[in-house]
């Protein structure tokens, strides 16, 4: 997978990407929340993606920063799930999307905090042992931190070491936090433990704002972003490499020329092979 | 638990905010970016439902669709991971609360229900399909059902006519919903009391139509002859060809 270009698999796509017709990914991602316990005519186009292409799950609910206790249920199922679908890597954000046990559905700021990485590596470690593989944990875009009483790349950094996971690097999301919280996106990257990132995402997004950027993935990536890609994986070894859309699929031919873009780039600065490519 | 009371209250609070809109003290944040949190949020869980429920919302209205979504955000707690099954909550949340009685709107439970039984049975895990065989005696041989169905009641029946309609004609309707083994497309029957009691005394263990057409004259109030054999095979005939019924397990 090193050095592979995927796209997320979505409902509207799915048709499009199992012809090969005009997007040709290398592998799939998607989220399992998605997919899971489902039958019927969903399952088929599962059933086809996972026999054609090598898998990698996005979680979206997992709420690792949230005070209320994991859902082992859900994990458990989580399990069998990547399981049967031979997915090589699993990852979720550092945020938390419940509150007093409701589900919220959209990725919330965890409190930069001491307390807070405690909590959080704690039930990363508990994960990881029950599903058996390691979590490859991503940095989310944020619109305003909340109670910080440390930076994030520190929080990062202290989480990611202590919890022995990996990383889901969002070149994206670097990008989007630089811009809305006035810092320097090189120097955030070259601060983390690079050797640990398993996984990068690389997505586009929107400025609603003159001094804010929401991170939607449903733009084209744009140019700065790419710069910050290329200037990232000359500093690492080569992973796979994920590009999120999850709506705005009237121009596909756009959409590969993004897939073609990043291959590019990886093979100006990786020797990858392409034995199956 | 590692987690100090301060941060678990900032967190339960950006929490609540997000649910009810209501603005709570949160330390360290930038002013003016809280509330697109909330927007975020509200717009999944929005869309989620409106994809859900169309016809419940075309028959409310948008401002009384509005205040059901809005109710169910701020008070109700979404126990689900997964966001595609947020509308089965929604409809309990509504029905455990007599909402469609509250707000002089009787049929509001059965949409809800009849919205959500046709995502159920599109998205509900695979049944295993038995063995059955295409040629066979309809009267006399057991027959194989399609796996994939339920069959709901409803008190109005808004699955067949508009509501405008249905809500005049209160009584005991039924409605099967099945799922087309190839496509996976949701169908649904219009059923008869009588047509669904066959249909379930049919499905039970080495059943044939023959050893219950006395039964169904009786439950029927006609007489068992060549008038109901003609009628039972034209039901049944009906549901072979719309894939409810797959075919024979030969005796
Ligand atoms: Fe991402």
């Amino acid at each position: 997978m090193e050095g592979k270009v995927g796209l997320g698999l979505r409902r509207d796509i799915a048709e499009e990407i199992l012809d090969s017709r005009i997007l040709t990914p290398d592998f799939l991602e998607f989220a399992p929340e998605n997919w899971m316990g489902m039958g019927g005519a969903w399952k088929r186009v599962m059933d086809k993606a996972v026999d054609r292409f090598p898998i990698t799950c996005h979680g979206l609910s997992l709420s690792l920063g949230s005070p209320e206790e994991l859902d082992w249920q859900f994990i458990r199922e989580l399990k069998s799930f990547l399981d049967e679908n031979r997915v090589t890597i699993y990852s979720e954000h550092l945020s938390y999307t419940k509150s007093r046990n409701a589900h919220l559905y959209d990725l919330l700021p965890i409190p930069f905090r001491q307390d807070a990485i405690d909590h959080v590596v704690d039930r990363i470690r508990r994960v990881q042992d029950l599903l058996e593989r390691p979590l490859a944990i991503e940095n989310v875009s944020y619109y305003t931190p909340v109670a910080a009483e440390m930076t994030e790349v520190q929080f990062v950094n202290e989480i990611v070491e202590r919890a022995d996971c990996k990383l889901l690097l969002d070149v994206n999301n670097v990008y989007v936090n630089a811009f809305n919280h006035r810092y320097d996106a090189k120097e955030f990257i070259g601060a983390l433990p690079l050797e640990r990132v398993a996984y990068i995402h690389m997505a586009g997004h929107e400025q609603v704002e003159p001094d804010l950027i929401i991170d939607t993935h449903g733009q084209p990536i744009i140019d700065p972003v790419y710069e910050l890609f290329e200037w990232t994986i000359q500093k690492m070894d080569p992973v796979p490499v994920l590009l999120e859309r999850d709506f705005n699929f009237e121009d596909l031919e756009q959409i590969q020329g993004e897939l073609t873009q990043i291959k590019g780039i990886l093979n100006r600065h990786w020797e990858v092979t392409h034995a199956s490519a | 638990m590692h987690l100090r009371k301060e941060t678990i209250t900032i967190q339960e609070r950006l929490g609540e905010y997000c649910r009810t809109g209501v603005e709570l003290e949160l330390p360290g944040v930038t002013p003016g970016r809280i509330h697109h949190y909330r927007r975020l949020i509200s717009n999944v869980v929005n869309d989620t439902l409106h994809t859900a429920f169309p016809i419940t919302v075309a028959a409310l209205g948008g401002n009384q669709w509005e205040l059901l979504v809005q109710d169910f955000f701020a008070d109700g707690i979404p126990k689900t991971p997964q966001v595609w099954k947020l509308p089965l909550e929604f409809y309990q949340y509504h029905t455990g609360r007599e909402t469609g009685k509250r707000i002089g709107k009787p049929f509001l439970d059965d949409l809800l229900y009849f919205e959500w039984m046709e995502i159920e049975i599109h998205t509900m895990p695979d049944r295993p399909f038995p063995d059955f065989v295409t040629e066979g005696d309809l009267f006399n041989d057991r027959l194989v059902f399609n796996p994939e169905h339920e069959i709901i009641q409803l008190s109005f029946p808004v699955h067949t006519h508009p509501v405008r309609k249905a809500i005049d004609l209160e009584g005991e309707h039924y409605a099967l919903l099945y799922r087309m083994p190839e496509s996976g497309h949701v169908q649904f029957l219009d059923l008869s009391a009588l047509n669904i009691y066959i249909i379930t005394r049919l499905q039970e263990e080495k059943v044939t139509l023959n050893e219950i057409k006395n039964e169904i004259a009786r439950v029927a109030g006609i007489e068992s002859g060549r008038y109901l054999d003609e009628a039972l095979q034209k039901f049944l005939g009906d549901l072979m060809e719309r894939k409810l019924i797959f075919g024979f397990i030969q005796n």
